[in-house]
């Protein structure tokens, strides 16, 4: 880790709000640097690369013969690709971060500076969402390099929509991350904990919800809102929504959200996605701001 | 009155000529020059606009090189064809009326042995009507729809009791259905249809050809009904994704044959409706390649003697089903020892002759509950359906009854049938620079970390 830079203390003086900016500004670059030195990053930004180029080159023989449709099929891959490792990247880089550095005496070390809690939290915040924006950016435009050369670009809107809202899926994650880490006593609870909300967004939500219509013939309309209250799903539904244009083949599900919603549905999924992405945030930002523990 | 000179030119075959002048003022009476000929003359349209509302009595032939415009000014037929062994060819049709219970069509036909062929018809309720017109050739044609709500819309091409009808070559977008009733012996090949309700519509018409046709972004790809021993062959099926939209449908089918079609992308790649509907028919499907789709065949209970084989199964969401639930009893999926490629095939081939060594089994889990469940289609292709999969394959407790059984899977899938038309789609500019971009911008951050380092 590197010192923070002396010059910001020193002009503190004038205008508090730019001081305020640009003390975060400065936290968050100094985050920035140390995720990029840390082995996780690089693990999951050359995972996610990989991973999604060789998606996208597997999905993509057929093109001639399917054309968009073979598109289809490399969004949806990629798509599922997204909800298992974005999550994880966000979570884990998110619970690390205070935790860790409230466990190494990093955070103390930063707070003795002039810089007041609610800075070094969004510092940590903006520095983190830039590394994990680049991280996902990385694996995006590898399969979209992919994509692009070997055609299937007849839907180059859907995969940049697709593109926008995995980066906020991923700082939505950062942020349930950071909450996790504010209220944990340790690192490696911290951890732990995120792993297992990451399992319980992927796989025991859903499961536990077709359990539930399974056993319970849960209404359709309750089926659904409660799978776009998860952030993962609202993030599927909506990139479902922007390469295949309806959600109509989602079963009944799916044909009563455009029934019920019209217009609205997809500024609604999106919309829960951006709630995901700004309450936690703010949450762990409280509970860090008040909190006494360094 | 009009400026307008008329030059007949009698040559041996009774040609005339037409050249009106100064046609972009006002439009030419076609009508007259339709009374003025003899039965069986040609009457060479010079390019120009004509009054359309026009009724041909008489053999005839109408042709243009495409710079004839017969405009119906957006009322009634523009073009209403009374006797046999008519010609138009070349024309562009425009602007019929837009009542469907009075059929206001581009081009309407009430006589055998017609030829429609390289019309452009624009604007059209109906396209191009065949109305007891057996024998006839409609070809070439560029038909585009009124622009209204699906409702309203009128067919792009339309057949009533027409027979050995050649319909060949044409491009279709928007507009209904191209519907045939009651035409036996059809062939229908070479067509692009797309953006329509049905592409191909058939009702009580017997033993057509159906070939090398593309249909795609349509509700419905091609829906087969009430008919006999129909073949469809080689198409190009995509993209069909309508609320209940299917690739092919097949409803109280007898005797149809579907070989070598490429079902791709579509809701549900073929639809079974009591289809074959006689006792002791059997369908063929082989050669198929069903892939990308959200269903690759979908049945209705009860619905038996239907053979698939050689066809491939690849990467459909849900690879083949039963609406409602149950087993494909009735059905084989294995022809003389020879069954389908399933791309979520598991087994092996130790022997190496090309055909699995154990069963093709289809009995996910999550499939299973799908059927009695469709609310949870919600979660499909979802990482959490997948675990159930797999959950189930590691505790058989849990495993359904398989509801299809193909006992000689196809190790390779057989080579894909030609299409016959390249759907294949150009490299992207915006999505290399985006992507370009992209992998920029996460460089651009590593860098500027080690920038900071170096200060």
């Amino acid at each position: 880790m590197t010192a923070i830079v002396a010059p910001n203390a020193e002009r503190v003086a004038d205008v508090p709000e730019r001081a305020q900016r640009r003390a975060i500004v400065a936290i968050a670059r100094k985050e920035l640097g140390d995720a990029v030195r840390s082995r996780w990053f690089w693990m999951w930004a050359i995972a996610f690369a990989l991973l999604a180029a060789v998606l996208a080159s597997v999905a993509l023989p057929g093109s001639r013969i399917a054309g968009s449709a073979s598109f289809g099929r490399t969004a949806a891959s990629l798509v599922a690709l997204v909800q298992i490792i974005v999550p994880l990247m966000g979570l884990t880089l998110g619970a690390q971060s205070i935790a860790a550095q409230r466990e190494s005496g990093a955070l103390r070390f930063l707070l003795s500076h002039p810089v007041n809690r609610t800075e070094a939290f969004w510092g940590i915040h903006l520095g983190l969402s830039v590394a994990l924006l680049a991280a996902a950016s990385a694996g995006f435009g590898a399969a979209g390099l992919v994509t692009a050369i070997r055609s299937g670009g007849a839907q180059a809107g859907a995969f940049l929509r697709i593109t926008v809202l995995a980066w906020v899926l991923v700082i939505a994650m950062l942020g349930v991350g950071m909450l996790i880490s504010v209220f944990a006593r340790r690192a490696s609870a911290a951890l732990g904990i995120a792993v297992f909300v990451w399992l319980a967004f992927v796989f025991l939500g859903d499961l536990g919800l077709m359990g539930t219509a399974v056993a319970t013939r849960m209404p359709v309309d309750a089926l659904f809102f409660a799978t776009v209250a998860n952030p993962i799903e609202a993030f599927r539904l909506a990139a479902l929504g922007s390469f295949v244009g309806s959600l109509d083949i989602l079963g009944p599900s799916g044909t009563y959200a455009v029934d019920a919603l019209g217009p609205a549905l997809m500024p609604v999924i999106v919309g829960v996605l951006v709630l995901w992405m700004i309450l936690p945030a703010v949450g762990a930002w409280i509970r860090f701001r008040t909190a006494k523990d360094v | 009155m009009r400026t307008r000179i008329v030059t007949i030119a009698l040559l041996a075959w009774g040609l005339v000529s037409v050249a009106p002048s100064l046609a972009a003022q006002e439009p030419t009476d076609l009508q007259a020059l339709i009374d003025d000929a003899a039965p069986g003359a040609v009457l060479d349209l010079a390019a120009g606009t004509y009054r359309g509302g026009v009724t041909i009595d008489k053999p005839l032939t109408i042709r243009s090189d495409g710079a004839a415009v017969i405009d119906g000014g957006d009322d009634d037929t523009v073009i209403t064809v009374e006797a046999p062994d008519v010609t138009l060819e070349g024309l562009v049709v425009r602007g019929s009326g837009d009542t469907l219970d009075r059929e206001d069509s581009g081009i309407y036909v009430k006589a055998p042995r017609v030829r429609i062929v390289d019309n452009r018809l624009e604007d059209v309720l109906f396209g191009i009507f065949l109305h007891q017109a057996p024998d006839s050739v409609v070809e070439r044609n560029v038909i585009g729809a009124k622009d209204v709500f699906v409702a309203r819309r009128g067919d792009g091409i339309r057949l009533w009791e027409s027979h050995r009808t050649v319909v060949a070559d044409n491009v279709v977008d928007g507009g209904r259905d191209a519907v045939f009733w009651f035409c036996d012996d059809l062939e229908i090949r070479g067509n692009r249809i797309s953006n329509g309700r049905y592409g191909l519509h058939f009702m009580y018409s017997d033993r057509a050809l159906v070939e090398a046709n593309a249909l795609i972004d349509n509700s419905v790809g091609s829906f087969l009904m009430y008919s006999k021993d129909l073949v469809l062959r080689r198409n190009l099926i995509s993209g069909n994704n309508g609320p209940s939209g299917y690739g092919v449908g097949l409803k109280d089918m007898d005797g149809a044959r579907l070989e070598d079609n490429l079902l791709v992308g579509n809701r549900v790649g073929v639809f079974l409706d009591n289809s074959p509907q006689t006792v002791g028919i059997e369908q063929w499907f082989r050669g198929n390649l069903f892939a990308y789709n959200q269903i690759g065949a979908l049945f209705l209970p009860s619905v038996k003697n239907n053979v698939f084989w050689e066809n491939s199964f690849v990467d459909n969401t849900v690879q083949v089903t039963v609406q409602g639930g149950g087993r494909f009893s009735g059905n084989r999926w294995t022809n003389d020892g020879v069954g389908n490629h399933w791309s979520d095939y598991a087994g092996y081939d130790a022997d190496g002759d090309g055909i699995g060594d154990v069963p093709y089994r289809l009995d996910d889990l999550y499939d299973h509950l799908l059927d009695r469940n469709p609310e949870i289609m919600l979660f499909s292709e979802t990482p959490a359906a997948r675990a159930l999969d797999l959950a189930a394959r590691a505790f058989p407790v849990i495993k359904p009854r398989p509801k299809v059984e193909d006992p000689a899977p196809l190790i390779r899938p057989p080579a894909p049938p030609e299409p016959p038309f390249d759907l294949g789609v150009q490299p992207s500019a915006t999505l290399l620079v985006g992507s370009i971009a992209m992998m920029a911008f996460a460089v651009v951050v590593v860098l500027s970390t080690r920038r900071r380092r170096s200060l």
